[in-house]
């Protein structure tokens, strides 16, 4: 370089002219080295604020910092002791190191808030010493005065705290070297430099961190919350109140019939609600909006394939804090098809019970009022009313235990004698029973019950010895008829019978109540032998 | 304008037990039955073609709605009433607004409803 040469022309100069320029050289020697120097400094404090800018977690920030605090100070150790509270409030002090392995430093206590440390961690200011061990501040608390034994040798000494903008001390940049006096005001200056830039680092990475476990959380409520509306069955949805932009998941497309894969408009929403139903579907969402009105609604949805669903739709507008209306409203799904067939097949029910009960009062009502005109006492009026009523009762019980669904022939005359004295001297002859409508069995319980009290009272039964023969089959028609039941009722042994003067309730119902109810042809013989009762009874009346 | 006195009535009914007290209340009142018809074709058949002044009907006939039964008469313009244990509910969208007797009924019911089906036979 340049110097060379005018180490040349030095030698050419007086003495006095050469001790001069030789002061200048040395002078400029050691302004190059500082020069030197400090761009290595510079290089290394733009390689550190770099490394401290990538964002690494917080471990390795601080790892980056004490390695570029020991590089550019040229420290032999430094370490970086940081307070870390708790969620619990619990206050931990870690610490990276450098220049020293970890296990110089396994052995002791973390720095207590003495004398020397106290300014550091408090915040105060730069604690800079040539010699700590010399220093006012040094060794004056109790139990060590000092270093503990087996500590590395300090004597240069240098602690930076660390404070973020808000004033709030993270934590203090501590360096050392064996030998006094090696840390300058450049040093000190530099680790200032360095302390606020780590302040700001760990801020931020403590706020990413802090942001990522949010993010997580959020994922994770995000995650139950989505498992607990799909094992409901919900769908849940979003609406964009001044864009009508919809979102809706999976279960919510489904309830509408489109699969996951299909686009879902807010305007495909309102179509696939049944027209009949549109009007009041639109008209809540907007009393949900416009005056924060609960959302809670059941619509009919007609899906492009199938058939017509309902749908249980609730949701809430989010009212802005001003008032100013909403801007988004979000909510559930759920279809509610079953229970509305349920609710339906209940109405059906109530309704049919309803028709039921009133019938069989109409019944009784009749009951009472044809056994009144054919009575000539209170007491036979009762008599046979009760006996009526009774016979009614049993038709039913025998159609409640078969569900209502009808009942066999047998079956009904079983029933309906089943308290009857003279049950034993009733025969019967048949090839096979006959499965009854739940009509036919009502009206014919009620005829044998007619049959059964007549002969007790005035027929077969009403003397010891008489019989009733029940024969029936089933006959296959002429040419013009249909198949029909033919049942004979037949009395022997009984007294006389002759036909009655006048048409009594019982003959009634079997010639013209049968007759209309069940198209049947009835017969009533009275002749010397006994009473004698024919039915023909078309099939297609009788069966269920 | 007609008298309840040998009113003609068809009755439609499929339950013995209920078809003979509507038999007894009308023939109480003065009324002639026609029928009672218990299947729906001869209703149909009697509302059709018979000579009748008014007409009673049970809504549900052994399963079958009655209305082909009501449209009939109506045609014909014969006056006619229901009978239900349904009330007016059990009446399609084209009977809603007929004459309804709600089941059981009074004589009483029977003879006002019946006043007011004579008091439109022409």
């Amino acid at each position: 370089m340049a110097a060379g040469g005018i180490k040349g022309l030095v030698r050419a100069m007086s003495r006095a002219e050469g001790d001069e320029v030789e002061d200048l050289l040395a002078r400029l020697g050691a302004a190059e080295e500082a020069l030197a120097e400090e761009v290595r400094r510079s290089r290394a404090l733009n390689r550190i604020a770099e490394a401290i800018g990538a964002g690494h977690d917080a471990e390795t920030l601080v790892q980056t910092v004490v390695d570029g605090g020991v590089e550019l100070t040229g420290a032999q150790f430094g370490a970086f002791f940081y307070n870390i509270v708790a969620p619990d409030g619990e206050s931990y002090t870690l610490y990276s190191l450098s220049g020293a392995p970890r296990s110089a430093f396994e052995g002791f206590p973390m720095p207590r808030n003495t004398a020397v440390f106290a300014p550091t961690f408090k915040g105060e200011g730069v604690v800079r010493s040539d010699d700590i061990t010399q220093d006012p501040r040094y060794g004056r608390n109790a139990p060590r005065r000092g270093m503990p034994e087996g500590h590395l040798p300090v004597r240069s000494y240098l602690a930076v705290p660390v404070i973020t903008r808000e004033g709030a001390v993270l934590g203090g940049l501590f360096f050392g070297h064996p030998q006094v006096g090696r840390f300058g005001a450049r040093a000190e200056s530099l680790m200032v430099g360095l302390a606020a830039q780590a302040a700001v680092a760990i801020e931020s990475v403590r706020a990413r961190e802090a942001a990522h476990a949010e993010l997580a959380q959020r994922r994770d409520a995000e995650e139950r919350l989505k498992f607990a509306l799909d094992s409901g069955r919900l769908g849940s949805w979003e609406l964009d109140v001044e864009t009508r932009a919809y979102l809706a998941s999976d279960i919510c497309k489904a309830n509408y019939g489109r699969r996951p894969d299909e686009g879902f408009t807010f305007a495909d929403l309102v179509a696939s609600v049944h027209p009949g139903d549109r009007d009041r579907m639109t008209a809540a969402i907007e009393d949900a909006i416009r005056h924060g009105a609960e959302y809670d609604i059941e619509y009919r949805v007609r899906a492009p394939v199938g058939e017509t669903r309902w749908v249980h739709a609730r949701g809430r507008a989010a009212q802005t804090a001003d008032h100013g209306g909403a801007r988004r409203m979000a909510g559930v799904s759920l279809d509610v098809t079953e229970r509305k067939r349920a609710e339906e097949r209940q109405k059906l029910l109530v309704n049919e019970l309803n028709h039921r009960v009133k019938n069989t009062l109409v019944s009784v009502q009749s009951i009472a009022s044809q056994t009144l005109r054919t009575t000539e006492t209170p007491e036979a009026f009762r008599d046979a009313f009760e006996g009526r009523i009774m016979a009614l009762s049993h038709t039913h019980d025998l159609l409640t235990q078969q569900n209502w669904e009808g009942a066999s022939l047998r079956e009904i005359f079983d029933f309906e004698l089943e308290a009857f004295a003279a049950r034993d001297r009733i025969g019967f002859d048949y090839d096979r029973d006959l499965q009854l409508s739940p009509k036919a069995t009502v009206a014919l319980g009620m005829a044998v019950h007619e049959l059964a009290t007549n002969a007790l009272k005035y027929g077969a039964l009403s003397v010891p010895g008489g019989e009733v023969r029940v024969v029936w089959a089933v006959e296959s028609g002429e040419t013009d008829e249909s198949p029909a039941l033919r049942l004979t009722w037949t009395e022997r042994g009984g007294p006389p019978v002759v036909a009655p003067t006048r048409q009594g309730f019982g003959a009634r119902l079997l010639e013209k109540g049968l007759a209309g109810e069940l198209s049947a042809q009835v017969s009533l013989a009275y002749d010397s032998l006994g009473l004698a009762c024919t039915m023909r009874l078309p099939i297609r009346a009788l069966e269920p | 304008m007609k008298t309840l006195a040998a009113l003609k009535v068809l009755v439609v009914e499929d339950e013995a037990l209920v078809s003979m007290l509507v038999e007894d209340m009308l023939s109480d009142l003065g009324c002639v039955v026609v029928g009672p018809a218990a299947e729906l074709e001869e209703a149909l058949r009697l509302a059709g073609s018979a000579d009748i002044d008014a007409a009673l009907l049970d809504v549900n006939l052994g399963g079958r709605p009655i209305f082909p039964v009501a449209d009939a008469l109506k045609e014909r313009g014969v006056p006619f009433a229901f009978a239900s244990g349904y009330g007016e509910a059990g009446l399609s969208e084209g009977h809603k607004g007929a004459t309804v007797l709600q089941k059981p009924f009074r004589e009483a019911d029977l003879r006002k409803v019946l006043e007011s089906l004579a008091a439109q036979v022409a």
